[in-house]
């Protein structure tokens, strides 16, 4: 999945776009709220979708190496959060969709 | 034993130092001063409010004098407290001009028996007063930051060299956490090591940044790299675990809504670095905290 893509799917608003988010091509997706559990998910090209808007996710992000952050029901991000985003380079994105719509839209434009 | 602050053969990075800092970097300015009228007696309480032992003795800001502790003493004994001060100070002052180098202060210093010199500007009005402690210090915190930027540029050798780097944590200062896992992966990267022994690294590190932060009263992450392995010591100040055994259980956690509400408290903190890790040992007790230690092979 393309980011650009993902975007459109979910009616996202882009809230930092990296250096590199239009080379990126999205594998992987992981659901969770509890950083630990994001933190033992090892793969590439991944995206994380998360209702917990705080530069955690930004800071854990950047640990397992994620390409991109989708942050749901149209949380209010403080700037931390973006300033996290610039300084890890990674892409973040808000959508106005809950948890569950966000995965359906994104597990459609997977099987596509 | 050679006291002189000026090492033989100074290394280059000292030597840039002490000719690019100028002496009003370093000066304590605006000066404690004292006028030729005021008594030695006004002088000796100005010196034990100032904790100093010595001062210019100045009226706007023209010099005139210094007037010091041994000046002091010796009117004390000759009982001529209430004399003016212009009576016993020292005249023929050597003072320091503002824009020279801080080297010029250090030559000074060992040229001179003076322990302060009074510093002017270029119209020789008086702005400020050296010692050799004001240069000591300006120095050490000088030399720290030219160490701390060797640090960040040097690389690892086998076998020879290791490298210590180390974070402080808060209770609940969740604004800052996780700094330490963040700056030990970007760094690790910088040095090309490889990305799956980089995240090994970060994982363990934010985890245990992360526990101090939720459970301890605050620690520290200590950091020792060498170029076969990271070793990571996390020690904090307490309260210490109940029972270790139980926290080393997949998803038991003793943390509050409030924490798993910003995140934390999956209960996998610790199996996380267990996880992670090639060696891994917990000592925990009510009056020393707990201390982690990891080691993350990099082979």
């Amino acid at each position: 999945m393309r980011i650009n893509d993902i975007q459109k799917k979910i009616d996202a608003e882009v809230i930092f776009k990296a250096t590199d988010a239009d080379d990126i091509n999205i594998n992987n997706v992981t659901v969770s709220d509890l950083m630990s559990d994001v933190l033992v998910v090892d793969e590439p090209e991944l995206l994380i979708v998360s209702s917990l808007a705080t530069d955690q996710v930004l800071r854990t992000a950047d640990i397992v190496c994620a390409s991109c952050v989708v942050i749901v029901n149209e949380k209010n991000l403080n700037q931390q959060m973006i300033e996290r985003a610039e300084e890890f380079d990674i892409t973040l994105l808000r959508t106005p969709h809950t948890t569950f719509k966000t995965c359906a839209k994104l597990n459609e434009l997977m099987s596509e | 034993m050679d006291k002189s602050i000026t090492p033989k053969n100074p290394p280059l990075i000292f030597m840039e130092m002490v000719y690019k800092m100028r002496i009003k970097d370093v000066m304590t300015t605006p000066p404690v001063t004292v006028t030729r009228r005021q008594t030695i007696r006004d002088a000796k309480n100005i010196m034990k409010e100032k904790q100093i032992t010595g001062m210019p003795v100045a009226e706007n800001n023209r010099l005139f004098g210094v007037i010091s502790m041994d000046d002091i003493i010796q009117a004390l004994e000759l009982n001529q407290l209430d004399d003016p001060v212009e009576k016993h100070m020292v005249t023929n002052v050597v003072v320091l001009e503002q824009d020279m180098p801080v080297s010029m202060g250090i030559s000074y210093f060992g040229k001179y028996n003076f322990r302060r010199f009074p510093v002017l500007d270029h119209n020789n009005i008086l702005v400020g007063i050296i010692t050799s402690r004001d240069i000591n210090t300006s120095l050490l915190q000088e030399l720290l930051k030219e160490i701390n930027k060797l640090e960040d540029n040097s690389e690892l050798q086998p076998d020879q060299m290791s490298l210590t780097k180390k974070y402080n944590t808060n209770k609940y200062d969740f604004e800052h956490a996780g700094r330490a896992a963040n700056d030990i992966k970007k760094f690790m990267k910088s040095k090309h090591r490889n990305p799956k022994n980089i995240r090994r690294v970060a994982v363990a590190a934010y985890e245990l940044e992360m526990n101090q932060v939720v459970h301890s009263d605050g620690g520290t992450i200590r950091f020792i790299l060498t170029s076969e392995k990271v070793e990571i010591i996390a020690d904090d100040v307490g309260p210490g675990i109940d029972n270790l055994e139980e926290a080393l259980v997949e998803g038991f956690s003793t943390a509050n809504e409030w924490i798993r509400s910003l995140g934390f408290g999956a209960g996998m903190g610790l199996v996380n670095v267990q996880r992670v890790a090639d060696e891994f040992d917990i000592k925990s007790s009510k009056e020393n905290g707990t201390t982690v230690h990891a080691v993350i092979n990099l082979f």
